[in-house]
């Protein structure tokens, strides 16, 4: 087969031109005539009985158009969880209770900010403060104030149980009796945010009679929809999410939010648009943040590093509400046991209810937080057992086509030449252990390398599971794309645009896509599952070798040719050997709609991960299959301490990867830096600091995210396991989320083995540097 | 009450053509070209002047159109994102924003685009650290400002042995 065209190539962003012209349109550019602002009422308390809810002067005030409380609701719960197990446990807007700051309580519509402003300090509520917590483990107490009734047979014999996931194989009993070396471990992760550029904006226009059409800035319209159409009481078929372009979301924007049922209904109510735009406090203050891990994590060795078992207890700080919390537990379960052969495990994980904000999926959704804690510890017991970091890793490290534990297969893995490759780039070998301080010496500079490797997940079966997508041909040759995917910086319009031009062998610049709209586009598995470019890839790759199929069969009547000699290049089809016998799209078009009486090109490409699964795995048990496609990595990181300061500088960030095959390198280079950043700013710089439920530090100035200043210097290696092979089903994987944990975890390897101080809690501040230096 | 009470009429020129606008006395600079004149490609990232994605150019020199009222702008040249192009040719800095890759979500694109071509106007030969001050009041999430930063390099010429 030849080389691509068009796949693994450095094209150019699809979306590159609006964007660098200022003309892509987000949620917060969207401005229908007659827009009314609407704003929400959040609690000033973080645990209390609604006793009241007095909007009589708000509604009075001229130029307000809609108030409206849970009262105007028709009392739908929603959650990102919603199962028999884990229902449904928040209302879109408060009834009779507020369970952390920030939650919303009442909305209103006016004509502009201020008087919606106004309107809202009009509003009477009379509460009844409740006792809080917000430490889980306070939480779990026996006598912890209830945050939700208690459902005892998942949360006995703890208090506030919002989740339990209990996993394991072997026997860790007997695996920490045959082990020549046991330890164990606390590591702890502190609370960051997604950190998008783009407020969170929802616009909602509900014209007499006609549907309600919403703009929002999300990850993908389909569960949106969903969600939103049944908190409403309304059919699918009443609300339409249309296509805007997302400024940032890092698994910020997924699932149902408060604005978004509130600008729905307060357009319903008012028969006008409506736009609610969050704004930057209270991002901040009231949505959803990442997850603070508590990883207790004991392991068992044999002599020679060998993993025979382990065991794993997290407890997720998970908030006033389940989000995402039950998620994470699951999920911890998974990135704990992907890399390394694991034979004995016990997993448990519990995730809490305090009274702080809701959690949602951030960037690598608790893989950062499990991976620093493995790796770490990995490098705390080769250093007990005089191994060598490497060695350890390589020694356990899955090879291709192991089948783990849950059934799943990691196919053509590339983990080992991962580690052998970045270990190679670095020099490894050659700087580690000799950056520990040595007495006497006078620069208070340290260097220390360190590694950590990972794995991620590439598309799972949640809502809505598949992805499809349709090619249609134009009378000129040129195709349209439609598919329900959107584009939120990663990328999927560019890949899946590749895709088709390598299967149809259209240049780019010919094929437009139509994204991410609820009414012309099919339904997509979204860009929050890690499967964009395998799963809705697949399904382009298969619309596009339907139509292919189509023109060669009309040039094999047209040619008189037999279709198994046919070739499609350059827009058109010829005979193998005789290229001079070549008919353009463009006639084969013409003669398709003659002869088949009007017929025009179109094909449908249908594609969902484990296709012979009907479920997502158990969040209780994690029985079941999980994902088709794993993605591996191994990081190493190179940092400069001062010992004088306890400033830690990241002076080499190096990520070697499989990702099966990159279909742009330009765009997965562009998501490792942005990973590794991401990884800095957790590990250095990152903190959203709350006390008693209240957020500290509700600004871009004071939560400190990387500015150029901090830009890290990320190098990267491929490693390619797969090759493109047209009209072929491909197993290419992830690169959105699976970069920010190993890195973090080199980071903290790192740090110790420039200045042999071990640290067990992010962020690496200065303090605890020199704290573990004696120095304070 | 009447809506028109305390409004000003604001002259501007904005991407060499002359507009007004009637805005309060309390409306920014952003405000007004997003709300009045529809000129959406600057962006209010944070409204308090922390994230640089409102960046227009006034005068030549990037502002944070966020913190500037409009009342206080009369009869400025401003350059927004929507005025960097001529007709359908790109200006030199985007086409080296899409060739390096620097672009992703977009959100923060036209504050960095006009904060680069505002340096490379002052600059002929920026250094590193030129780059890093020119931008470092612009918060990228999704970049990790590597592909940003060869990408002002390239539309300065002073990427290394490069096309």
């Amino acid at each position: 087969m030849s080389a691509p065209d068009y796949v693994g190539k450095r094209v150019l962003r699809k979306d590159g031109p609006v964007k660098v012209t200022g003309r892509a349109k987000y949620t917060v550019d969207m401005q229908p005539g007659g827009l009314l602002t609407g704003r929400i009422l959040r609690s000033p308390h973080p645990h209390a009985r609604i006793l009241n809810i007095d909007t009589t002067r708000a509604s009075k005030l001229a130029g307000v158009k809609a108030v409206i409380t849970a009262r105007d609701t028709p009392g739908i719960k929603h959650g990102f969880v919603e199962t028999p197990r884990y229902p449904a446990d928040q209302w879109p807007l408060a009834a009779d209770r507020v369970r952390y700051v920030g939650e919303e309580i009442a909305a209103v519509a006016a004509v502009d900010s201020h008087v919606a402003a106004e309107a809202l300090a009009l509003i009477r509520v009379e509460y009844e403060p409740l006792p809080a917590v917000f430490d889980p483990e306070a939480a779990m107490a026996p006598d912890a104030p209830d945050i939700h009734p208690r459902n005892s047979r998942i949360t006995d014999p703890f208090n506030n149980i919002a989740g339990k996931t209990e996993s394991g194989w072997g026997d860790v009993a007997e695996g920490f009796a045959r082990s020549d070396y046991v330890r164990e471990d606390r590591f702890r992760s502190h609370l960051r945010t997604h950190g998008y550029l783009e407020p969170q904006a929802t616009v909602a226009d509900c014209g007499a009679g006609g549907k309600l059409n919403i703009w929002t800035s999300s990850q993908g319209p389909f569960i949106k929809r969903a969600k939103l159409a049944r908190t409403l009481g309304l059919s699918q078929a009443a609300v339409r999410i249309q296509h805007a372009y997302v400024g940032g979301a890092f698994g910020g924007k997924i699932d149902l939010f408060a604005h978004e049922f509130c600008a729905a209904l307060l357009s319903l109510k008012s028969g006008r648009p409506v736009k609610i735009e969050a704004s930057r406090d209270e991002i901040f203050s009231a949505y959803r943040h990442g997850q603070p891990l508590i990883v207790d994590l004991k392991t068992g060795v044999k002599k020679d590093g060998s993993l025979l078992a382990q065991q794993i207890r997290i407890i997720n700080n998970c908030g006033a509400y389940r989000g995402s919390g039950v998620v994470v537990i699951f999920l911890s379960w998974g990135f704990a046991m992907l890399p390394y052969r694991l034979p004995n495990l016990a997993y448990e994980g519990f995730a809490v209810y305090t009274n702080n904000p809701v959690r949602a999926p951030q960037r690598g959704h608790g893989a950062p937080q499990v991976r620093f804690a493995v790796e770490s510890q990995l490098d705390m017991i080769a250093a007990e057992l005089g191994l060598d970091p490497i060695g350890i890793r390589l020694k356990n490290a899955r090879r291709p086509g192991e089948t783990l534990p849950n059934g799943d297969n990691v196919h053509n893995c590339g983990l080992i030449p991962c580690i052998q490759k970045a270990v190679e780039h670095t020099g490894f070998h050659q700087k580690y252990g000799r950056g520990r301080p040595t007495a006497g010496a006078k620069d208070p500079l340290r260097r220390g390398i360190g590694i950590g490797v990972s794995a991620y997940f590439s598309g799972s079966l949640i809502y809505p599971n598949s992805s499809s997508v349709v090619v249609k041909m134009n009378d000129d040759g040129s195709a349209t794309l439609l598919t329900g995917a959107l584009d939120i910086g990663q990328g999927a319009e560019t890949i899946l645009c590749q895709i088709v031009a390598e299967e149809l062998k259209i240049p780019l610049e010919e094929i437009e896509v139509l994204a991410a709209d609820t009414e012309t586009t099919p339904v997509d598995i979204g860009s929050w599952i890690s499967g964009n470019a395998y799963v809705t890839g697949n399904a382009a790759r298969e619309a596009a070798s339907v139509v292919r199929r189509k023109l060669l069969e009309l040039a094999a009547e047209e040619l008189e040719a037999n279709p198994d000699d046919l070739v499609a290049s350059d827009k058109s089809v010829y005979v193998t050997g005789s290229s001079d016998r070549r008919l353009s799209y463009a006639e084969l078009i013409a003669a398709g709609i003659r002869r088949r009486r009007g017929d025009p090109l179109i094909g449908e490409g249908h594609w969902r991960t484990l296709r012979d699964v009907p479920y997502h795995p158990s969040l209780a048990t994690t029985k079941g299959r999980w994902s088709e496609n794993y993605a591996f990595d191994a990081q190493v990181a190179e940092v400069e301490v001062d010992t004088d300061t306890g400033v830690v500088r990241l002076v080499r960030a190096v990520t070697a990867h499989d990702c099966g095959f990159p279909i742009n390198p330009l765009l997965v280079e562009g998501q490792i830096d942005g990973q590794v950043s991401m990884a800095l700013g957790h590990a250095f710089m990152e903190e959203v600091r709350m006390q008693s439920g209240r957020t500290l530090n509700p600004s871009f100035l004071e939560y400190r995210m990387p500015t150029i200043y901090q830009m890290a210097a990320s190098e990267h290696i491929d490693v390619i396991t797969e090759s493109y092979q047209k009209d072929r089903p491909f197993r290419t994987k992830e690169v959105g989320e699976g970069y920010v944990s190993a890195i973090l975890a080199a980071i903290a390897n790192a740090i110790y083995d420039a200045v042999g101080v071990r640290l067990f809690e992010t962020p690496f501040t200065p303090e605890k540097i020199l704290k573990g230096l004696g120095k304070i | 009450m009447d809506e028109y009470i305390g409004k000003k009429l604001i002259q501007l020129k904005i991407n060499g053509e002359r507009f007004s606008a009637a805005a309060e006395p309390h409306e920014t600079l952003l405000e007004v070209l997003r709300n009045r004149l529809g000129l959406t490609g600057a962006k209010a990232g944070c409204d308090v002047g922390e994230c640089g994605a409102c960046t227009v150019l006034m005068d030549g020199k990037p502002v944070l159109a966020c913190l500037l009222l409009a009342v206080d702008c009369q009869q400025a040249e401003i350059t927004t994102i929507e005025g960097l192009s001529q007709g359908r040719e790109l200006a030199s800095v985007q086409e080296a924003f899409l060739a390096e890759g620097a672009v992703q979500c977009g959100f923060c694109t036209p504050g960095m685009v006009l904060a680069t071509s505002a340096l490379l106007t002052q600059s002929i030969r920026p250094s590193e650290e030129d780059i890093k001050r020119a931008l470092a009041g612009h918060l990228c999430r999704c970049t990790g400002y590597n592909k940003i930063f060869a990408a002002v390099q390239r539309a300065a010429g002073t990427d290394r042995g490069k096309a």
